[in-house]
């Protein structure tokens, strides 16, 4: 077996902007839970010093809890841009505020209807201590319009280079071997069908809970059934991957946000199970 | 609660459908003149075709409010214009509240029209089905769709059809009472291999493993029952067939029976 080949040389590398967000809440602060019970929402947006890329999913009360920094750009449409243009794997640099000049790694998106759309940032424990919201991050953005040699019917959406160069899938026949946590099954998506594939993240149902257990943050796994080409939705015989990004949901169908790396014909992917695939161990996140 | 017939909005780019054209279709806001509740589902070239009237409210607190509130079944009054004292009755919901009027009023209606939505439902409970939560469910709706309790105490349900967990899409994670749920019917041959060709808009469906009590999601043993509120072919990828929340609860609460005649337009007794 070969390494597959990215086209590489053609990936432009733009600078985008995000500035660290700050919680947000309604006019009631009650959510309400999958048996009824209300709660209050914590974990989205803002600095998360306790979940890191590598976490466990569940074990924390907490709603999609996101870990490390959350930053979203301050102008809608600019937003936008940020979230389709900045890729898993990305480097990002601390420009303003006490933790200026730091480094930090892009590792995931999450998207709530109607409300924030945020890019997830991991940074090391003591920049984050230093960091606040309203600090501006820069995206040294590199990963729209990535294709597959070979392959041009894989769509690849939110995959840096970087990120394909750690995760290292081969080429062995007419098919890309890559390496996933676990294969899921349709049903486990929930909020997040119909969304547009690049900019967004998907949940994995709190409802298929067994197929869950021991899911980590930074997990790269498969959901068959599922296409990703362009809009997020079934399609039997193709198969969508990507990378788990917050935390567990008592939401009736949320869960973990996954952020979409890649899509393609089943006949074209082939998975090995291998429980190392985590951005944690793969982006060496410290 | 005041509401008004929605004009059509759009954001000046493509989507994409689920075969990865670029599209452009008609289907959602405003008056759709020619596809009724009672119609057939697919057969359109539309996307999230809302059959009949969406009423919506250009106040945003307002629409949330009318969102939530308005029932399946209620009796819905046009105020001004040329249909003014035509009455219609609440078929779904998706972006807007679906209304069906008599076809003569269809015919005039125009977008801008003011409409009285009398509201009653939400609250609604089953007194012998204490595990069975109604969501946008009318009184009106219960009387029209011949509930039955079964010997065996269960609560007998009639259906056209019934929907298996994966093809749930876009609505999944949403309140329950909010718009409704799609059913990935994006491709027509997936339409044609699940069985669903003769699914009619208004319809009484079946949702297995699905669990619409607070919020939407699966849960294997629960069921939800809902009414078909838009089709068309057109789909854009995760959306489809939607489709709006009445009840939900364990599935060893219900006997579905399947019964062609399980459609809004019959236990609405709606006009011509």
């Amino acid at each position: 077996m070969t390494r597959a080949t990215i086209n590489d040389t053609e990936l432009l590398r733009t600078a985008l902007v995000g500035d660290v967000t700050s919680p947000v809440l309604g006019i009631s602060p009650y959510d309400v839970s999958a048996d009824g019970v209300p709660f209050v929402s914590v974990g989205a947006g803002g600095i998360c010093y306790t979940v890191r890329v590598g976490s466990a999913v569940h074990g924390w009360a907490a709603d999609q809890v996101e870990p490390g920094a959350s930053i979203a750009n301050p102008d809608a449409a600019a937003n936008e841009a940020l979230l389709l243009h900045a890729c898993v794997g990305n480097r990002v640099t601390v420009r303003t505020g006490a933790a200026a000049g730091a480094a930090g790694v892009v590792t995931g998106k999450h998207e709530a209807f109607h409300a924030y759309k945020h890019v997830l940032v991991h940074l090391a424990a003591d920049v984050l201590e230093g960091l606040v919201p309203g600090d501006r991050l820069l995206v040294h953005a590199s990963g729209r319009g990535m294709t597959v040699e070979g392959l041009p019917e894989l769509a690849c959406h939110s995959l840096g280079p970087e990120l394909w160069e750690a995760w290292a899938p081969e080429r062995a026949g007419g098919q890309v071997r890559l390496r996933v946590t676990r294969v899921l099954a349709p049903e486990v998506v929930g909020m997040g069908s119909g969304r547009v594939s690049g900019a967004t993240s998907i949940a994995l149902q709190a409802g298929a809970d067994e197929a869950l257990d021991g899911l980590r943050i930074g997990d790269l796994v498969a959901v068959r059934d599922w296409d990703a080409t362009y809009i997020t939705g079934y399609h039997e015989d193709r198969v969508l991957v990507g990378v788990v990004s917050t935390g567990d949901s008592p939401v009736l169908g949320n869960g973990p946000a996954t952020t979409i790396l890649l899509s393609g014909p089943a006949a074209a992917l082939d998975f090995e199970i291998d429980a190392g695939a985590n951005l944690a161990d793969l982006l060496e996140l410290g | 609660m005041q509401a008004e017939v929605a004009h059509p909005s759009h954001t000046g780019t493509y989507s994409v459908d689920s075969y990865g054209r670029p599209i452009i279709l008609p289907g959602m806001a405003g008056v759709v003149a020619n596809a009724r509740v009672g119609d057939l589902v697919f057969p359109w070239a539309a996307d999230h075709l809302e059959p009949g009237v969406s009423a919506g409210n250009p106040q945003r607190d307002r629409y949330q409010a009318l969102q939530f509130l308005a029932c399946v079944g209620n009796v819905v009054r046009v105020l001004n214009g040329p249909a003014a004292g035509a009455e219609g009755r609440v078929t779904g919901k998706h972006a807007f509240v679906l209304v069906d009027f008599p076809q003569d009023a269809l015919d005039v209606l125009a977008p801008g029209d003011a409409l009285l939505v009398r509201a009653i439902g939400q609250g609604l409970r089953f007194l012998d089905f204490d595990d069975v939560a109604a969501r946008s469910c009318s009184p009106t709706l219960v009387d029209g769709m011949g509930l039955e309790i079964a010997d065996d105490g269960r609560l007998r349900v009639p259906v056209t059809a019934e929907v298996p967990a994966f093809m749930m899409g876009a609505g999944l994670g949403m309140s329950s009472e909010w718009a409704n749920c799609d059913v990935m019917f994006t491709r027509r041959e997936v339409v044609e291999r699940l069985g669903f060709g003769d699914v009619r808009l208004g319809d009484v469906v079946a949702m297995h493993d699905q669990d619409h009590r607070f919020g939407r999601g699966y849960r294997a043993g629960m069921l939800a029952f809902g009414v078909v509120a838009h089709g068309g072919y057109g789909g854009v990828p995760g959306h489809g067939m939607g489709v709006a929340t009445i009840f939900s609860g364990p599935r060893e609460r219900f006997e579905i029976v399947r019964s062609p005649d399980a459609n809004l337009r019959n236990h609405l007794n709606l006009a011509a």
